[in-house]
């Protein structure tokens, strides 16, 4: 394989990565734009995503419907959450969230486990996907395609609920100014309740998609909220441009950082996240210093 | 108030007289986790910098304590001196970066640095044993002959004279001047600015302090369990004990010693009771949030008022 | 329930005394059946839960046997305390520590990592407790972190690598890679690999090593692709092994070399389905040995539970069977009778003939390579394609590496 092979394929390899991480962080950031919460249980809704996904494909025998079905039961149980209890905490500071949403992790996890037990489950890719493509005579799994073209497409979708429909109107409002919002009228409950369930739906749907790579497993989640994390840092909290420009940041730095530096794989994340912090506290789009 | 402190410190110090064996080492443990809950709450509670990284304090000094005493003929109670002050002045230069930013951003700019130290105590295999940590720590006797400390009564002991000793230090720091700086810069950092202090000097002092402490409870932790390893650094205990300090109480010094306590009693009851542990312990936080959000401090203090 | 409250608060103190106060009544009929009390600081959460559900299971289904057979030393019952640790070494020793110094444990078995192990086996001396492992790998637990009371009869790390290594001096391949997962077992599984591949005169390549909890291993999978390699050799476990198979076998990479692997259980291959298939490794407990006891075992193993005994729940079995000798030879539960009792214990193990050698306390056991390919039901199974005597597998004392 020659260079120019090498870097094409690599380059696939990172945006279908990023497309993960970017399903990952887009709805925690939205999340914190509007609520100004840092939500723990973020990865827990996205390991419940790849369970979801795991048994509806089964009953179904459908990857769509898993895809469907998924984020949708995901969201519900994160806006019924939010209506519960995160409604009653807004008068209170940060750290009542902080606890909460950790007790929910907690909570969810167990349940998790409780209902599918503690084996890893096979997810397998769905037939449309399971064949490979030749890129420069080296076999490339179009999942992977698939993958780089729903971030995309995903994104897109985001963007232009959030330009152009009144509830994304409303959520970008809210997150300017949430007291003049309400002056106006606006159910500005309504607006949180509606972005929380949206957030965990997104990361369910990242759980969906990413389960076919990774298997669905109990340890999903404990590794999916760190990541999730640091693209919301990086991105800036709240910038839901930002979360999808450190999406792919991230997916570079991985791919080509293990490539030719494997031993600093595991650190390459945290230095570029130190990097872009001293450089910009808020984060690359962020406003907050 | 402080009468009733003296008394529920004599009856610690008494403990060991009527507790049996084992639950002598859990609370010895329970205390060293109270002392770096209440190190962190002089950032979380009274300065308001929410650290994401305050496992890094613990697992410094846990690691600088269990080398020291892995590979040098010293005292137990120097190697814990030197693992706290080591803690402490590496903070310095983590606090200066961290204090560039304000608010989320000074929590996440923590948990970065606290990460970072996770991957070096991974990949720095010759000092800190990588992923099987240090191991077989011992309690060297000394100074001058000195063995109590080697016993389970006499190392219970000394964690609770330092916790002690740290809670008089912070309780006078947070009464002088410097504590009002730091409530200033809490409530209102522009305004502590504009009066003509140099708050982030004052931050990074707090920052210093706090790891040194929280340095202090990990040094005391290796030599307790034997060993140091990367759990200790690990982003998830950072959050149990940001946790910790919440559900305690912030602001209150005594709240998270008791949170801390809770914390590890709580999980370590119901663990026994059921497999499902994790559902309770999560359902307790929960309530915790709802219903008492001052945390036990508050729940205790309101139900003295109201006597 | 309410003497295990902590014991912390003047009340529980008064719980506690009360029960205390009450026990001798209640123990002193059945003072010739007093129970042998064993501990088991077991990870069923987290990470190593599915490893650790296994584990306690074989124990959970032996103490049964044991104990309608009539228990042991004259008709006392296996009593089995078991404490979830969430594989965290520090809760692992707590939860330990309470066992031995609260409920007067004096055996432990079934603790899940190998951190958690090495954590725990500096403390056996001063709680006067045995520890026998049921799964933990790691090479140095008889090598330089060897204790007196640890006993090992389960394959080690180094012994499975080494089967792998027999097999191959035996196959046509020429030139190997490696990926491991960057911690202590997939370095020293991977220098045992790379010296028995000098040894036989082929060609290592080199290796890399994926942090734990990496989730996308296409940049590993290129590099392994680019080696050249007509072999590689797997070091991976839980989620980062299956991830990795997942995506090696998107990646067509069965098709360009041949997968060696340390450890191929059913585990694996249930979460990871077809794309396991072909992959050559050592197991260490197929459960199609063909030897009296392992019949026995599985026959026994289906009628309690409805399917075939797996990999985990082999090793520890045979654990708990070595243990049971060694009560049985000591006549006894006192620690030092118990560790005489062990060391150099013979019995006829579910894997043939096991010897714990009393210079290392490690178990001399026959290993077994295996190839997974499609079972009667067609799904992947690991089928026996050769065997190793224990002469063959087991290293010398002390030692994580072999000189032939």
């Amino acid at each position: 394989m020659d260079l120019l092979g090498f870097l094409v394929t690599q380059c696939l390899n990172a945006f279908s990565q990023a497309a993960l991480l970017f399903f990952l962080g887009v709805g925690l950031t939205l999340i914190f734009g509007i609520m100004r919460i840092v939500n723990f249980a973020h990865g827990t809704f996205y390991m419940l995503g790849a369970f979801i996904g795991f048994t509806t494909g089964r009953i179904t025998g459908s990857f769509w419907m898993a895809l469907i079905v998924a984020p949708v039961v995901a969201g519900a149980i994160g806006a019924a959450f939010e209506l519960g209890l995160l409604r009653r905490l807004y008068k209170r500071d940060a750290s009542a969230f902080l606890m909460v949403t950790f007790g929910l992790t907690l909570v969810l996890e167990e349940l998790i486990r409780l209902t599918w037990g503690v084996q890893p489950l096979e997810v397998p890719v769905p037939d449309l996907f399971s064949g490979i493509v030749f890129l420069f005579d080296e076999p490339f799994p179009i999942y992977r395609l698939f993958l780089a073209g729903a971030g995309v497409v995903v994104a897109i979708a985001i963007w232009q609920f959030l330009e152009r429909t009144r509830l994304g109107l409303l959520i970008r409002a809210t997150s300017q100014n949430a007291e003049m919002v309400h002056a106006l009228g606006v159910d500005v409950n309504m607006v949180r309740s509606a972005i929380f369930g949206i957030g965990c739906g997104l990361a369910a749907l990242g759980g969906v998609l990413a389960a076919p790579l990774v298997t669905a497993s109990l340890g999903m989640a404990a590794n999916a909220i760190i990541d999730a994390f640091v693209i919301v840092i990086i991105g800036g909290m709240g910038s839901f441009l930002g979360s999808l420009i450190a999406a792919v940041l991230v997916a570079f730095v991985q791919v080509f950082g293990n490539y030719y530096f494997p031993d600093f794989a595991l650190a390459a994340m945290y230095m570029l996240m130190l990097l872009v912090l001293v450089i910009r506290p808020g984060g690359l789009l962020g406003k907050e210093a | 108030m402080p009468l009733l402190l003296v008394l529920a410190a004599a009856l610690l110090a008494a403990a060991p007289l009527v507790l049996p064996v084992f639950a002598l080492t859990l609370l010895t443990e329970a205390l060293i986790l109270g002392l770096l809950a209440m190190s962190l709450d002089l950032m979380v509670g009274y300065t308001r910098l929410v650290s994401f990284g305050h496992a890094a304090a613990y697992g410094l000094g846990a690691y600088t304590a269990g080398y020291i005493l892995l590979h040098f003929a010293v005292p137990l109670p120097f190697a814990i001196i030197a693992a706290a002050v080591f803690a402490g002045v590496l903070a310095i230069g983590v606090a200066w970066v961290c204090t560039l930013a304000t608010g989320i951003s000074f929590s996440m700019l923590t948990l970065a640095f606290a990460q970072l130290l996770f991957a070096i105590a991974f990949k720095w295999t010759s000092v800190t044993g990588a992923s099987d940590g240090l191991a077989g720590i011992p309690r060297r006797p000394g100074p001058l002959g000195l063995t109590v400390f080697e016993t389970r009564v006499g190392y219970y002991e000394l964690v609770l004279f330092c916790l002690a000793a740290a809670y008089v230090f912070c309780r006078v720091l947070v009464n002088a001047p410097f504590g009002a700086v730091l409530r200033g810069i809490r409530e209102n950092e522009a305004k502590m600015l504009s009066l003509g202090f140099n708050t982030r000097l004052y931050k990074v002092a707090v920052v210093a302090i706090s790891f040194a402490l929280g340095g202090l409870a990990g040094a005391l932790y290796s030599p307790f369990a034997g060993f140091a390893n990367t759990d200790l650094l690990y982003w998830l205990f950072s959050g149990q004990v940001l946790i910790m300090v919440i559900v305690g109480g912030q602001g209150t010094l005594l709240g998270p010693i008791l949170g801390a306590g809770f914390f590890m009693i709580v999980q370590q009851v119901l663990s026994q009771w059921t497999e499902s542990w994790a559902l309770f312990f999560g359902l307790i936080f929960i309530g915790f949030v709802m219903l008492a959000p001052e945390g036990i401090w508050g729940l205790l203090t309101r139900r003295r008022a109201r006597v | 329930m309410l003497k295990r409250a902590g014991g912390i608060t003047r009340r529980t103190v008064l719980q506690s005394a009360s029960v205390v106060l009450a026990a001798p009544a209640a123990v002193r009929g059945v003072v010739a059946a007093d129970p042998i009390k064993i501990g088991m600081p077991c990870a069923v959460t987290g990470a190593a839960g599915s490893v650790g559900t296994q584990m306690r299971r074989a124990c959970e289904f032996w103490a049964k046997q044991v104990n309608t057979k009539g228990g042991l030393l004259g008709g006392r019952q296996i009593q089995l305390l078991f404490e979830d640790t969430g594989g965290n070494p520090a809760t692992c020793v707590r939860k330990a520590q309470e066992m031995v110094e609260r409920d007067g444990v004096r055996i432990l078995t079934a603790i899940v990592a190998s951190n958690e192990a090495l954590a725990t086996v500096p403390k056996l001396a001063e709680w006067d407790a045995i520890f026998v492992s049921g799964d933990n790998g790691d090479g140095r637990l008889t090598g330089e972190s060897l204790v007196p009371n640890f006993f090992r009869p389960n394959v080690s790390g180094p012994m499975g690598t080494r089967v792998v290594a027999l097999w191959l001096r035996d196959s046509p391949l020429k030139a190997f890679y490696g990926i491991g997962m960057d911690y202590a077992w997939g370095h020293n599984s991977m220098d045992v690999f790379e010296q028995e591949v000098k040894k036989s005169g082929r060609t290592f390549l080199g290796a890399v090593y994926s942090p734990i909890g990496t989730k996308d291993f296409s940049t590993y999978i290129t590099k392994i692709r680019q080696s050249g390699a007509d072999g590689v050799y797997l070091v991976l476990s839980g989620d980062d092994y299956n991830a990795f198979l997942t995506q090696a076998k998107q990646y067509r990479l069965g098709d360009k070399m041949q997968m060696l692997t340390e450890i191929a259980d059913e585990l694996v291959l249930q979460a990871t389905g077809d794309a396991s298939l072909g992959l050559i490794g050592s197991s260490r407990y197929p459960n199609s040995l063909d030897n009296p006891k392992s019949k026995e075992f599985v026959a026994a193993w289906k009628a309690e539970y409805g399917k075939e005994p797996w990999m985990f729940e082999g090793d520890q079995y045979q654990s708990c069977m070595v243990l049971q000798a060694g009560i049985e030879k000591a006549g006894s539960v006192e620690t030092a009778k118990l560790r005489a009792a062990l060391e150099g214990l013979q019995i006829d193990s579910i894997k043939g003939p096991i010897t714990i050698r009393a210079c290392d306390h490690q178990g001399e056991q026959p290993g077994f390579a295996v190839k997974v390919e499609k079972g009667p039901d067609g799904k992947p199974r690991p089928n026996v394609i050769a065997s190793y005597p224990a002469s063959k597998v087991t290293p010398a004392c002390k030692q994580m590496t072999y000189t032939d």
